[in-house]
């Protein structure tokens, strides 16, 4: 047993496709945690970049710079009382938000951090992660139907009725990019780690192919990615000056917890697709343009040396914190960080890890910056009116993207017929 | 609509303007958060905050109990007690009753003073925890109210 | 009607049923909710999503302002009267002692005006960062919000300098001005007026070319100008229907005549156009504060008053363009030390009888807008 154990760290593939269940096990654990503790930082950080461009600081008080609220919220949270709405449908209430945060964590199986850090890789990848956010649908009208009060039941349903809409556009986004992995090979594929093959094959990102064919594809499936996680400008059903918090307005404690979840969880479902279909996945920028052991060394080194500026960073605010008595705790916190991230910047710099590392590293720093566009949109821009929000989808979005499946279609045909006439 | 129009309508750059906006005030010179308690407000010389009795160098009372801080008063919330000193025929301050729980703070009290004993001072952080502090007496209205000092 | 008639007008059993419609949702924006500008509750007839009726339910911040009027003296009375339209304390300030000078006959030194003129200038533009920063945050935009705060956060230190308090200010007295300019006050107020124009223009870049904020306010909650003058609105949203009145041009009072400003007027009734109007006057208001620092004459700073204000028998009514609107106050004096009424006109009590006209036939979302648009705040709807 240990022997197989071992023997699965020198293979190529993923735990999935080798049918190691041990290490399935272990991926699908390190997962879970990557993601959950990938939502309490975005709790952190979004209130903190909100606040920053609203001129103000933010959390500032538990813990250093705020860096322990996600933990007090979710200890708040944890220990609220359970409200559940008199004559409300019992088991849907209590379904709804297990059903949304399940949809969400597996949209996560196929989501390729690496060429072996993945749980599993389907040969349907793409089309499985789509369904399965598809299914987060039936969640959001769950909760409104369940909670037995109108305020609920309409924002339920104008959320149900958004997120099916915009799918329509993000899944023609979807195939226009899965179009492109069979432009040079002539062969496409739909998993995950198949597309990101491709791209590196192809040696493009496909939001830079046929310029501006893969960029349009990104710009279409990016607005249709915050509106399907319904998020600002989209946030008419979670709006609080309108319908106070729609669908989860009945929902206190625990379970408005595992709404917050499984929100920040499809983001990212819906980041990483858009990272791996058009930013190329867990490729380093320029890997054939800047190509080479050199420059291989140097892009293997930046993640260390991230995390090196991330400890620095730390350390200067360590210095600028008010030298108060009261403070001691909170000033020492912030030392321990730093020096925390110092050591993994120093780890991340040694040779073994710098190349085990890299693939993650590079993945995880994509989906950053869509979490990043994320907030700045929810910050800046006003909401829109649902049947405005409907136009768009439809009548604005949805022509777009067939327009951009069927240019892409066409060039596609373009090169067959160039390969077949050069053949 | 112009072709510059149409351009920047497919282009989104009225909301990439928007962007730049809130990307800008990111900058840490920009935050105006004041952190209370570490860091406090600035006040100004003329701040009405809870009203003070002045005393002179001697440590005697300046008010002379005329009474007319009481009169002027829109919510008649203080109560002025003297005694006619027997040699000098003046009034005398025994007693002098404010009740800070109904003060609005107009400075009403303050502006009909004749002998500049009464004055709002700058002092804003009143808060207690029960209702009986805040009737203050003659002493309370003579200390004032000491600045507090915050642990955390 | 009274609250039970409107639920038995909802009963079909009742002879008083009025509605034939039993598709129709009767919702309640009930008194505490994120967007009503304070204590108003808004019943709402939906049809699906379109608004078939508006009932509005005010009295929750019911103080007894007028009342309380009868018992105190004519100068005690100052500070209630802060109170009405918290936002710019100022001008209902300014509005109560100019009706007060009124009956007394009292000539206020020019110097005194000049400072009424800046003060109320002031208060108007911290009025209007209120309004610009609720109602834009009403339509979602959480940023703005914060940056009218920020800049009202100015103003309101101004205050706190000249007359000691920040919102309730009880800036002026019967007769004139208490406190004098403060010394750096001229430079201060200046180096506002230099520093605001830039903010506003980051307005215009932030929401005003918005194509998200002109599909939400474009077309939205249009009033015609004929309803206006029958629902008797004023300030910005009649201006914003294309009617140019302004108190400050058409009666001036305290030395407005001395000063150059335009008053910016929409064309189309609606909740765009009277955004603009609003941001513009917060460019004119700064126009009017140069001029009014710049030219500060010397003098007294108050008129000679007695100290017992007993104004002879008889009524008037004077009004002011305070930031809201028409800003009334109708004193009777019955010759004794305390007034026998005061009315106040609010101009927010009186505009917002335009929405159920403005909102029916719109959509919930909009509802919200509207009445964000009509800027009304309670302190004066109730009194």
């Amino acid at each position: 047993m240990i022997k197989s154990f071992l023997g699965y760290l020198h293979s190529g593939v993923t735990p999935g496709e080798a049918g190691n269940l041990i290490w399935i096990t272990i991926y699908v654990l390190l997962v879970f945690a990557g993601v959950s503790l990938g939502v309490m930082f975005m709790n952190w950080f979004e209130r903190k970049i909100m606040a920053h461009m609203q001129v103000r600081m933010g959390p500032m008080r538990v813990g250093p710079h705020g860096l322990l609220q996600p933990i007090a919220d979710a200890l708040k949270l944890i220990i609220k009382e359970d409200l559940m709405p008199s004559n409300a449908d019992k088991l849907v209430f209590w379904f709804a938000p297990v059903c949304v945060v399940m949809t969400a964590f597996c949209a996560f199986i196929v989501v390729p951090f690496g060429r072996t850090h993945t749980i599993t890789d389907m040969n349907i990848g793409v089309v499985f992660m789509l369904g399965v956010s598809s299914l987060g649908v039936l969640g959001v009208i769950m909760a409104g139907w369940a909670s037995n009060s109108h305020y609920s039941l309409m924002g339920s349903l104008r959320s149900g009725a958004q997120m099916v809409s915009y799918e329509v556009a993000m899944s023609m986004a979807v195939v226009s990019a899965v179009m492109m992995t069979s432009m040079v090979t002539g062969t496409g594929t739909l998993s995950m780690i198949g597309i990101v093959q491709a791209q590196m094959q192809q040696h493009i990102w496909f939001v830079f192919s046929f310029f501006p064919v893969g960029l349009i594809a990104l710009a279409v499936f990016a607005i249709a990615m915050v509106a399907e996680t319904n998020r600002a400008p989209f946030d008419l059903p979670e709006a609080e000056s309108e319908l106070v918090a729609g669908f989860m307005t009945e929902y206190s404690g625990f379970r408005w917890s595992l709404f917050f979840l499984a929100e920040y969880t499809s983001m990212m479902a819906v980041s990483s697709i858009a990272t791996t279909l058009w930013l190329g996945g867990w490729l380093r920028p320029f890997p054939n343009l800047l190509g080479g052991r050199n420059w291989d060394l140097a892009f293997s080194l930046v993640p260390g040396l991230t995390f090196m500026a991330l400890a620095l960073l730390c350390f200067f605010t360590f210095t600028r914190m008010p030298r108060i008595r009261a403070m001691r705790g909170d000033t020492a916190g912030l030392g321990g960080l730093a020096c925390l991230l110092g050591v993994l910047g120093v780890v991340m710099l040694l040779p073994g890890v710098r190349d085990r590392v890299q693939d993650i590293f590079w993945f995880t720093s994509k989906v950053a910056f869509f979490m990043y566009f994320y907030v700045w949109g929810r910050t800046t821009f006003p909401r829109y009116r649902f049947d405005q929000l409907m136009t768009i989808g439809w009548k604005v979005l949805l022509p777009i993207s067939i327009g951009v499946v069927i240019l892409t279609a066409l060039i596609g045909v373009r090169q067959d017929l160039f390969a077949l006439v050069r053949r | 609509m112009s072709f510059v129009a149409v351009l920047k309508k497919i282009f989104l750059i009225d909301l990439v303007e928007g962007l730049f906006v809130t990307f800008r005030h990111q900058h840490p010179d920009n935050l105006v958060t004041e952190q209370y308690p570490q860091e406090r407000p600035v006040i100004s010389d003329r701040f009405r905050g809870q009203p003070h009795l002045k005393k002179d160098a001697n440590g005697k009372t300046l008010c002379t109990a005329c009474g007319a801080c009481a009169l002027a008063c829109p919510e008649k919330l203080i109560k002025v007690s003297s005694l006619r000193d027997p040699e000098t025929k003046k009034k005398v301050l025994t007693e002098f009753d404010f009740d800070l729980g109904r003060c609005m703070f107009c400075g009403l009290c303050e502006e009909a003073c004749s002998s500049n004993a009464l004055e709002l001072s700058p002092a804003y952080e009143l808060a207690l925890y029960s209702r009986e502090g805040l009737e203050l007496d003659r002493q309370r209205m003579e200390d004032g109210t000491p600045r507090k000092a915050y642990e955390r | 009607m009274s609250d039970n008639q409107f639920y038995e007008s909802l009963d079909e059993t009742k002879p008083g049923h009025t509605f034939l419609d039993s598709n129709e949702l009767v919702l309640n924006m009930g008194p505490q909710h994120p967007s009503t500008h304070g204590v108003l509750r808004v019943i709402l007839k939906l049809d699906g999503e379109k608004v078939n009726g508006i009932e509005c339910v005010i009295g929750y911040l019911h103080r007894g302002i007028e009342k309380i009027a009868e018992n105190r003296t004519w100068a005690g009375f100052g500070p209630f009267v802060d109170r009405l339209d918290y936002t710019a304390a100022v001008s209902n300030s300014l509005g109560y002692c100019l009706a007060v000078e009124k009956l007394l006959g009292v000539e206020v030194p020019k110097r005194a005006q000049y400072l009424r003129v800046i003060l109320t200038e002031l208060a108007r533009l911290a009025s209007h960062q209120v309004w610009l920063g609720t109602h834009v945050l009403d339509i979602g935009a959480v940023t703005p919000l914060f940056y009218a705060f920020r800049d009202r956060e100015t103003i309101l230190s101004v205050f706190e300098k000249y007359c000691g308090a920040r919102l309730t200010t009880h800036a002026f007295r019967i007769g004139g001005c208490r406190w004098d300019a403060y010394p750096g006050f001229a430079e201060e107020v200046l180096k506002l007026c230099d520093d605001l124009p830039p903010m506003i223009d980051e307005y215009r870049n932030l929401i005003t070319g918005n194509r998200i904020w002109l599909q939400r306010t474009k077309n939205v909650g249009y009033i015609s100008p004929e309803d206006c003058m029958s629902y008797s609105i004023t300030g910005p949203v009649l201006r914003g229907s294309g009617i140019g009145w302004d108190l400050r041009k058409a009666q001036p009072y305290s030395s407005y005549e001395d000063f150059e400003f335009d008053i910016p007027t929409g064309t189309a009734g609606d909740t765009f156009d009277r955004y603009v109007v609003r941001v513009e006057e917060m460019r004119q208001s700064i126009r009017i504060i140069r001029q009014a620092v710049d030219g500060l004459p010397e003098g007294p700073i108050i008129a000679r008053v007695p100290k017992v204000i007993k104004p002879p028998v008889g009524e008037v009514y004077v009004s002011t363009e305070a930031p809201k609107g028409e800003l009334g106050y109708f004193l009777v004096s019955d010759g004794g030390p305390q007034p026998y009424r005061v009315r106040v006109r609010p101009p927010s009590f009186i505009n917002l009888q335009a929405l159920e006209k403005m909102a029916k036939g719109s959509l919930v979302a909009d509802v919200v807008a509207i009445i964000g648009t009509l800027d009304i705040v309670l302190g004066e709807v109730d009194r």
